[in-house]
Formats: structure tokens, C-alpha cells, sequence
């Protein structure tokens, strides 16, 4: 059988964004190709790059044939690339035409819940499986709902600073149809849909000779329930909060003459924001901008729940590690990090640095644990590659929730080999970092 | 002409919706004393300010009651002829109109207010500087009520149950008392709302729940319907009302309403799992605060909040066994009712003087513990007839939370200032001292030594209060509480050599900054000399490197401040969603 003996990684142009092709060359001359995530909410202003060029790129370097897609979350940042176009023309469509013979995605893709999965009391699976399942639908709901509240003309304050950055997670949030069915059968029949969980045996020999793919998350419900830090995401919550989102973003709720909350009241009896006595208006105005910042929480909440559903996997070939934990952050870590897998970690060769430089997306306890860090004359020294767009995600400059989060870029540059897509030209399509396997 | 009536009575729903006659029979409206004066339309009166406006539906709704006819003061919500309190649809028409929503809000937000005012014997301002705190009954459609120090309000939020009927959340007198305790603790300790040990956050919380909790048993209607009972009570001269004895059993007590937070929203948001929080029943254990998951605030202070009701039932189940019984027919209702009045009352007023004693930054809950002891040794000195300190110590150790270890005395109150001697008060004018914060801080900066206030930050007087108290012969006199505080930049290299952190926690270096805060509250009695000094040293290493360890593991290290709003409004958020 055949050995992989170099591996390919092209980090695609994406703004803010994933879409990493992994290739591996073997030493019969073939080779095989693993598309991990293909997505952006926005490309930079400059960037001469589009999805549709990329995915003609992925269809040229991998010759027409894709062995495995990996969509580790649903985020827009990670799957739009695979929405196909009503022409039958999209870049979904150009991936579809590449026919992946695996699909991979995390457990709480998957139709009914996989074989080894367990709920949070190991027994009443079906249920809580739908449970969480619902949870992530309502929470589609919640974001489809603030970002149409942002349509409307007086849904927010326009004078609220922080707009932008409610419609971008809002935005990255929604679902995507089109993107999540072309993944559902891009592979043929459904059992090459494959959906892991931290631990599950994901046995690829057949397609990927010689390459172990160790899954360390997403955590099933029996395993995040064990860590008590896990985000909460109690089904009821995100129920109510979908009805109060939906609520809010209806037009009568605040263009109707009469308030839906008292509907008994007479006209005269209300006053409209635009005509509050004086009173009233210093107040007022800081209610507004209190419910809208409550809205980014919520909305920042469940962004942070969907990251944590990110694949993590570790391909080990030759003598070489590569990580792909997609968006997974603390609480997704948290479960590998205390099992007895997290060993693996340590002569880690490669590491996509997890969501786009956030902060939290890459745990200290995880990064200590690279033995490969180091100044610039470290031996075989540890690649780190990384794609982002400032500015976009996150807190202002500075705060520690911007994204990327510069002091992890610097350690990132003092202690590894980084690779930026943000360091692209206007006219380059990818970074491209290649590892010697033997 | 009228006589000026002393005080106003406002109808309120006591407790929580959720608190019913019987088991599914009318809510408990109650009307309570608040101050006499002529409101301004909200209603807006001398330290609440109503805006009744919900910035989902982007309206107000206007205020149209009448609150004073000429010099006499209305209560425009009070049943009419014929009507009474628990009138189902007395009830309806009241609950379906916005401003009776306000007049709650504002009535329990003044009675919460008056009971600082009261323990304290002074006003206690708002931290904010302003004199009206805002308060806002429909401010979203959100679950979610909090206190916003920057927007000088409270925020009150409303949701729909399952059948589509709204929760308001500016109905429950758990929540206006909580969200009210925080605004007023607030202008107490004004540093409590900043980064610190897990303690502190924590404490707020359960604060906020021990004085929601205990206000409630002065009335006396309310404890009756949270004891089951059905019944009207008797009033003057009327034959006597009984109550058996299982209904008052400590365990009866722990599993009633009257000992929770929030029924109607915890039902309405946890699929009928009941209260929002039952902090009683948590299981006494010395080390349950080294739980992973008692690292958030709210369920932090629900331990603070277990130690407080868990001595509460003592005490209370302690009265009433001195209560006789009367044959195969149980207690004196009334007598239990007063019983449960007198200890919620001896509670309260112990926490409310204990803030006066407790450090103005980086509190921990064992140095509360001595507040409270010492708070309640200075007004009563001998505990021998009630044990109340005793048991609220043995309380609270059971929840491994003892007063400071070598810092306090053997009745785990603070000590005496023992250099007194060693002051120089020559130089300062005794009335001065105690009424102008420049001349007192002259007085802790010529004696910063034996004060052992370090001169290695910045010092600076906050507050001087006048705390009255009675002497055994019943005459009155005054102390005088003065809080300061201390800030200071550091490098890691001056954490190592000025506050002795050696080696410096993991993750930092000698070039890693920190901000580090001290404090101390100093006693002057009634002759302008100190009597307790109770304060965390700015160099105090081994606190402060606790308090370093703890910010870098929860990501605060760095943390600007900025966002006051979102502080108090992101943990309800989270803790209302479960
Ligand atoms: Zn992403
Ligand atoms: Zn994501």
C-alpha cells in the first residue's frame, strides 16, 4: 500500500473565512485531496479573489476528483462556498462536480444521533439529540430575526456603534439552506455522510491510506455535560429567545397605532419614540442601546455555541501532525484537553489556529502543549496557518475580544512559522505550505 | 385643615405573581408604607424616577394617575368600594394597566431604600451621584431585569409563557427588591462592581437575594399565604387563628416560596421547575465554594444566601418551638407570623450594618461574616439571650465560610484598633475629622504608618458616614464610618519586590502590569478616635496575588473596564435563561 510522504496545504483567500485544501502526495505518484471548510462572510475590498475562482482552483489542483469534504460547523464563514447557484453554476455546484467521496461533519449535522452517541445522562439520546438539535435551529431563528430587524428602518438605532458588528455575527449565523443540502448529498448515498464525536472511530483507509484521522471534538452531550463550563444552551431558552427576536423584529410592533403589549390602551395614552416628553428622552435613549447590546449578547452567545461544534480533527501521517479544530473554542477544548487524547497534541506540526485568531479559540493549556514552538532556528519547527480579516468579528481594536486577536498573532509569529491569508495580495489566491512526511 | 399624613400606603403584589391564596386562588397584593410626598407623573418622587418606556414597541406609555388630591395622598391602585385585594377581577383590571406595573416598581424600590435607610439611621445616596434612580417597568421583551450604574437605572424586562401570556418581570418583588439592593449596595461600596476574587461578584448577587428575601416578612398577609394558609388573618380583638405543626417544620419552611426568588418567571422559563433560585436547599458542605461549579456569581452568592436563610429557619423554627402549642390545633398563627417578622428583621438589619464594616474593595465572604458579627456585637454586645450570632456563625461555617483566620477576634468579630495610643490626633480637629473627607484624609496620611497605609499608590478618602447607635442607657450617639481606598499600577518586577509575590503567578513576567486595589474602612467613635480599622493592603501579596491568579483564569486580567452596563446585564441574562 501505498505511504503519504508530503503533505499540501493551500489556505484559500477567504476575508473572513476557511477554506483549506489538504493534499497529500504519495509515494506511487498519486494523491489525495481533503477540502476543509469552504466559506466568507466578506472578502477584503482589495482582493481580486471570489468564490467561484477558488473553487475552479480546488477543481484544477486536486484534478477533478475530491477524496473527503470536511464541514467542521455550519457557520456562512465555513459552509457558503458549498450553496449552489439556480444556474446549476455556483461554487457548490463546482465542488459537487468533484464528487467527494466522504462527507465529514460533526454530530449535530447528522439526521438521528450516530451509533456511540450519547445524551447527557447516557440514556434518553433520541430526545436530547432532538432537543439540541431544535436549539440550533431556534438560534438560526434568532440571528434570521435580528438581522431583519436590522432591515427595518427603525429596528435599531442607527447612532448605536455597534450595528456592524450585530449584523456580521447575525449574518454568519443564519442558515444556509442551500449550502447544508448540497452537503447532505454531495457524497451519493447518505452513508458517506459521516458524523463524529471526540473519540468516535473514523476509519478512512479505504480513501486516505496510511493517515490516521484522530476526532477530537465536537464532545457528544454525555461528554460536554461532564465539563461545567460547557456553553449553556438549554432548548427552552433558545425557544423563548426565538419568539422574543421574532417578536422584536415584526414591523407592527412598533409601527402599529396601539401597543401589542397593552393592547387595551387608547393611542393617546402612548407616546411614540419620536415625540417622548422631554422627560422621558435621556432614559429612552439609553434603553435602546441597553436592548441592542443585549441582542449582540445573545447573538455573540450563540455564535459561541455553534463554534463549539466544530470538528477537530488530527491527521497523523508519516511522522507528521496536522490540527484542524475549525471554530472550536474553549468549551469544545475543555473535553479534549482532559482526555486521555490530548497527548496527541504535543508534537502537533501544524496547526490551523482556531477561529480566525480569537482568543479563546486557542486555548493556553493546548498551545503549551506544542513541543514544536519556537524562535526561527527550532527544528522542524512548528507551521501555524491561519485565516482571517480584521476588523470584522468581535470586539474593538485592542479589547480581548477583537479578532484576531493581535497579541496571539505576535506569539504566533514569535514562536512559529505563521501563515497569513491576510498577508495575500490582491491577486494571490492562496498561502500554500508544503511538509516533508518522513 | 388636614393633618399631614406621615407616610403613604401604595398597593403592591407582594412576593411574586407566582405567590397564590391556596393553590391555584389569587395573587397577594399588599399595601405597604412608603415616604409622604407629592410625586411628579411616572411616578417620579425624590429618589425613583419611572419612564415607562419599552424599547422593542419604541413607546411609552403615558402615566395617568392621580397620586394627590390637594395636601392628601392617594393610592390610585387600591380596591374600590366594595372591592377587595384578592377580587380576581380587581386583580385583571389592575395587573392589564402599564402604570399600576409602575407603581409597583416604584413602591418596593422605596420601601427597599428605606430599609437601608432605616438599618443605617442616614441616607445612602446612589452611586451614580444623581439623586433619582430611573426606573424602567417594560424596558424589552426580554427575560432579563438588571441595575446599569452608567444609565443611572433599572432595566426591567418581559416575556411570554407558554401560553402566550406575558411575564412581566418588573411584577416580582424578588426581582425590584434584588435589582433595587444592587443599586443601593452600589452606592455603599461603589468598588464592589469591579474585577476582583470570586467572592465579590458573588456577593452582590447573594446580597441582592438576602435582602429580597427577608424584606418580605413584614408583611404579615404574605407569610401567611406562603405558608399555605388560606384563611384571612384575624385582626384586633378577633378570636384567634391556628396553624399546625407540620406547615412550620424547618423542612416546610425551606420548600415554601417564601424562601425563594422569582416563582412565576422560574416557572415560566424552566418548564415548571419551580422558583428561579431556592438557595435554602443547597446542601451544607465546607468545601462546596472549591466547586468548579460555583465559580459563576449568582451561584456563588446562592451559598452566601444558603448560610443567611439557613440561619433565618433556625432562628425562626427556634421562636416558634418557644411558641406553646394548643392542643391538636398547632401554633398561635399570629404568634409565628411575629416570630418570623422579628428574626427576617434582626437579619436584615445585621446584614445592612454589617456593609459598614466590611472592607471597600475585594471583599470575601468570611470577611462579611465578621461585618455581620461585629455590625450586630456593636448594637447588641450580649448575644448570650438569643445566640444569634452563634448561630449565624455555625451557619455560615457550614458552608466553610469563617471570619478571616488571625484577623478577627474569638467571637470571629473584628478587633479593636489596638494602636490607638500611637495616633497622632493633635493636629486634626475632632469635629472636622468626622464631617470633612480632606481633613480626614489629612488625619490617615500623617498616621499612614501606624495605620500601615502603604504610600506606594493612590490614597483617597471615598465616603464619611454617620453610623448612630444607642448606649446601654439608651442615649444615642454617633460614630463615624469612613471608607478610603487605594489604587496602584504595577510592574511584575514591583509585585515581586514591594508586594513580596515571589515567585509571580504563572503567566506573568516582570514586565506584566496589573492594577491593584486596597482599601479600608476606619471606625471613629464617638470621641473622633479609631476604634476598627478593617482594610486590604494594597501590598497585601499573598491577597493579591489571589486575586491576580483569579482574574487570569477568568480572562478579567486585562479587562477595561468600559462596559459597566453589560456587567450586571450579561449575568441575568445568562442566569434567567438557566
Ligand atoms: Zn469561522
Ligand atoms: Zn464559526
Amino acid at each position: 500500500m501505498a505511504n503519504p510522504v508530503t503533505a499540501t496545504i493551500r489556505a484559500y483567500q477567504m476575508g473572513f473565512g476557511d477554506c483549506f485544501l489538504l493534499s497529500f502526495g504519495y509515494d506511487d505518484a498519486s494523491a489525495r485531496h481533503i477540502l476543509i471548510d469552504f466559506g466568507s462572510t466578506g472578502m477584503p475590498d482589495d482582493t481580486k479573489v471570489s468564490l467561484d475562482a477558488v473553487a475552479a482552483d480546488i477543481a484544477l489542483q486536486c484534478g477533478g476528483a475530491l477524496d473527503i469534504v470536511v464541514a467542521t460547523h455550519r457557520h456562512k464563514d465555513h459552509i457558503s462556498g458549498f450553496a449552489t447557484g439556480a444556474d446549476g453554476k455556483g461554487s457548490g455546484d463546482v465542488i459537487r462536480g468533484l464528487k467527494p467521496k466522504r462527507v465529514i461533519q460533526p454530530w449535530t449535522e447528522a439526521p438521528d444521533a450516530p451509533k456511540g452517541w450519547k445524551g447527557p445522562d447516557g440514556t434518553k439520546r433520541a430526545n436530547a439529540f432532538a432537543a439540541y438539535q431544535s436549539s440550533l435551529e431556534n438560534m438560526h431563528a434568532v440571528a434570521q430575526a435580528v438581522v431583519d430587524r436590522l432591515d427595518r428602518k427603525d429596528g435599531f438605532d442607527p447612532r448605536w456603534r455597534l450595528a456592524d458588528r450585530l449584523r456580521f455575527v447575525g449574518e454568519d449565523n443564519i442558515k444556509n439552506l442551500s449550502a447544508v443540502k448540497n452537503l447532505m448529498t454531495m457524497a451519493g448515498a447518505a452513508k458517506n455522510n459521516i458524523f463524529v464525536y471526540h473519540g468516535c472511530v473514523l476509519d478512512l483507509s479505504a480513501i486516505l491510506p496510511n493517515v490516521t484521522v484522530h476526532v477530537l471534538g465536537p464532545p457528544t452531550l454525555q461528554q460536554s455535560a461532564s465539563i461545567k463550563t460547557y456553553a449553556k444552551s438549554s432548548d427552552d431558552y433558545w425557544l423563548k429567545a426565538r419568539l422574543l427576536a421574532a417578536l422584536a423584529a415584526t414591523d407592527n410592533v412598533s409601527a402599529n397605532k396601539t401597543s401589542m403589549l397593552f393592547p387595551d390602551l387608547k393611542s393617546t395614552d402612548t407616546f411614540r419614540k419620536t415625540k417622548l416628553p422631554t422627560e422621558m428622552r435621556w432614559v429612552a435613549e439609553r434603553v435602546d442601546i441597553a436592548e441592542q447590546d443585549q441582542m449582540l449578547g445573545i447573538v455573540t452567545a450563540l455564535d459561541n455555541v455553534m463554534n463549539n461544534t466544530s470538528v477537530i480533527l488530527l491527521f497523523e501521517a508519516g511522522t507528521k501532525k496536522l490540527l484542524f479544530p475549525g471554530d472550536a473554542q474553549l468549551e469544545n477544548w475543555s473535553y479534549a484537553l482532559q482526555s486521555d487524547m490530548a497527548d496527541l497534541l504535543n508534537d502537533v506540526d501544524l496547526y490551523k489556529v482556531g477561529h480566525h485568531g480569537s482568543l479563546n479559540a486557542t486555548p493556553k493549556s493546548m498551545w503549551k502543549r506544542f513541543k514544536k514552538r519556537g524562535k526561527t532556528s527550532t527544528p522542524e519547527r512548528l507551521k501555524t496557518v491561519m485565516s482571517t480579516m480584521a476588523g470584522k468579528h468581535g470586539g474593538k481594536n485592542g479589547a480581548p475580544t477583537e479578532v484576531p486577536r493581535i497579541p496571539l498573532v505576535n506569539e504566533l509569529k514569535a514562536d512559529s512559522t505563521l501563515f497569513n491569508t491576510q498577508d495575500l495580495k490582491p491577486t494571490q489566491l492562496c498561502q500554500t505550505i508544503t511538509i516533508n512526511l518522513q | 385643615m388636614t393633618e399631614i399624613q406621615p407616610v403613604r400606603k401604595l398597593t403592591i403584589i407582594a412576593k411574586d405573581p407566582g405567590l397564590r391564596i391556596g393553590n391555584d386562588g389569587p395573587m397577594v397584593f399588599a399595601q405597604v408604607d412608603v415616604p409622604a410626598e407629592i410625586l411628579a407623573p411616572g411616578p417620579t418622587g425624590y429618589r425613583i424616577k419611572v419612564v415607562d418606556y419599552n424599547a422593542t414597541e419604541r413607546r411609552a406609555y403615558a402615566a395617568r394617575q392621580s397620586y394627590q388630591s390637594g395636601d392628601i395622598l392617594l393610592d390610585p391602585f387600591a380596591p374600590i368600594e366594595g372591592e377587595a385585594l384578592t377580587d380576581r377581577d380587581y386583580q385583571v383590571r389592575v395587573i392589564g394597566n402599564p402604570n399600576f406595573h409602575a407603581q409597583n416598581c416604584y413602591a418596593i424600590a422605596m420601601r427597599t431604600l428605606g430599609l437601608f435607610e432605616r438599618a443605617l439611621g442616614r441616607r445612602v445616596s446612589w452611586s451614580s451621584g444623581g439623586h433619582q434612580l430611573h426606573i424602567v417597568p417594560h424596558a424589552f421583551a426580554l427575560a432579563n431585569a438588571f441595575y446599569s450604574e452608567p444609565d443611572r437605572a433599572l432595566m426591567f424586562g418581559y416575556f411570554f409563557d407558554e401560553e402566550g401570556k406575558p411575564i412581566f418581570t418588573s411584577l416580582s418583588h424578588d426581582v425590584v427588591a434584588h435589582e433595587t439592593t444592587h443599586a443601593v449596595l452600589d452606592g455603599l461600596r461603589s468598588r464592589y462592581t469591579e474585577a476582583s476574587g470570586p467572592d465579590q461578584a458573588a456577593f452582590h448577587e447573594g446580597f441582592a437575594d438576602i435582602v429580597a428575601i427577608l424584606s418580605i416578612f413584614s408583611l404579615p398577609e404574605v407569610v401567611a399565604a406562603g405558608l399555605g394558609i388560606t384563611d384571612k388573618l384575624p385582626g384586633v380583638g378577633e378570636p384567634l387563628a391556628f396553624i399546625t405543626e407540620d406547615k412550620v417544620t424547618p423542612a416546610a419552611i425551606r420548600d415554601s416560596i417564601l424562601l425563594g426568588i422569582g416563582a412565576e418567571i422560574g416557572m415560566a422559563t424552566g418548564a415548571g421547575r419551580g422558583a428561579l433560585r431556592q438557595s435554602v436547599k443547597l446542601e451544607p458542605r465546607p468545601d462546596i465554594l472549591n466547586d468548579p461549579d460555583m465559580a459563576e456569581a449568582h451561584s456563588r452568592g446562592e451559598v452566601v444566601v444558603a448560610a443567611m436563610a439557613g440561619a433565618f429557619v433556625k432562628m425562626w423554627t427556634t421562636r416558634i418551638s418557644h411558641l406553646g402549642t394548643f392542643d391538636g390545633l398547632g401554633y398561635n398563627m399570629t404568634a409565628v407570623i411575629e416570630e418570623g417578622a422579628k428574626a427576617a428583621a434582626q437579619l436584615l438589619q445585621m446584614s445592612i450594618r454589617a456593609i459598614d464594616y466590611c472592607p471597600p474593595t475585594d471583599l470575601d465572604f468570611g470577611q462579611f461574616l465578621a461585618g455581620l458579627l461585629t455590625a450586630d456585637r456593636e448594637l447588641v454586645p450580649d448575644d448570650s439571650r438569643f445566640g444569634y450570632r452563634e448561630l449565624v456563625r455555625q451557619s455560615f461555617g457550614d458552608f466553610g465560610i469563617v471570619p478571616p483566620p488571625g484577623q478577627t477576634d474569638g467571637d470571629g468579630c473584628w478587633p479593636h484598633f489596638a494602636a490607638s495610643d500611637a495616633l497622632r490626633y493633635s493636629r486634626s480637629n475632632a469635629e472636622a475629622l468626622t464631617r470633612d473627607v480632606d481633613e480626614c484624609f489629612r488625619f490617615l496620611w500623617e498616621n499612614r504608618d501606624a495605620l500601615n497605609i502603604t504610600e506606594r499608590g493612590y490614597t483617597q478618602v471615598l465616603s464619611l458616614d454617620a453610623s448612630l447607635r444607642i448606649d446601654p442607657d439608651g442615649i444615642p450617639f454617633r460614630e463615624t464610618i469612613c471608607q478610603y481606598v487605594q489604587m496602584g499600577h504595577f510592574f511584575g518586577s514591583e509585585l515581586m519586590a514591594i508586594c513580596k509575590i515571589d515567585p509571580l503567578p504563572e503567566g506573568f513576567t516582570t514586565r506584566t502590569s496589573a492594577d491593584l486595589f486596597g482599601g479600608g474602612v476606619v471606625v471613629f467613635d464617638q470621641y473622633g478616635r479609631v476604634k476598627y480599622h478593617i482594610g486590604n493592603g494594597l501590598i497585601d501579596g499573598e491577597r493579591q496575588k489571589r486575586r491576580l491568579e483569579y482574574l487570569r483564569d477568568n480572562g478579567q486580567l486585562r479587562a477595561q473596564g468600559g462596559d459597566e452596563r453589560s456587567r450586571f446585564a450579561n449575568l441575568h441574562l445568562a442566569r434567567m435563561g438557566g
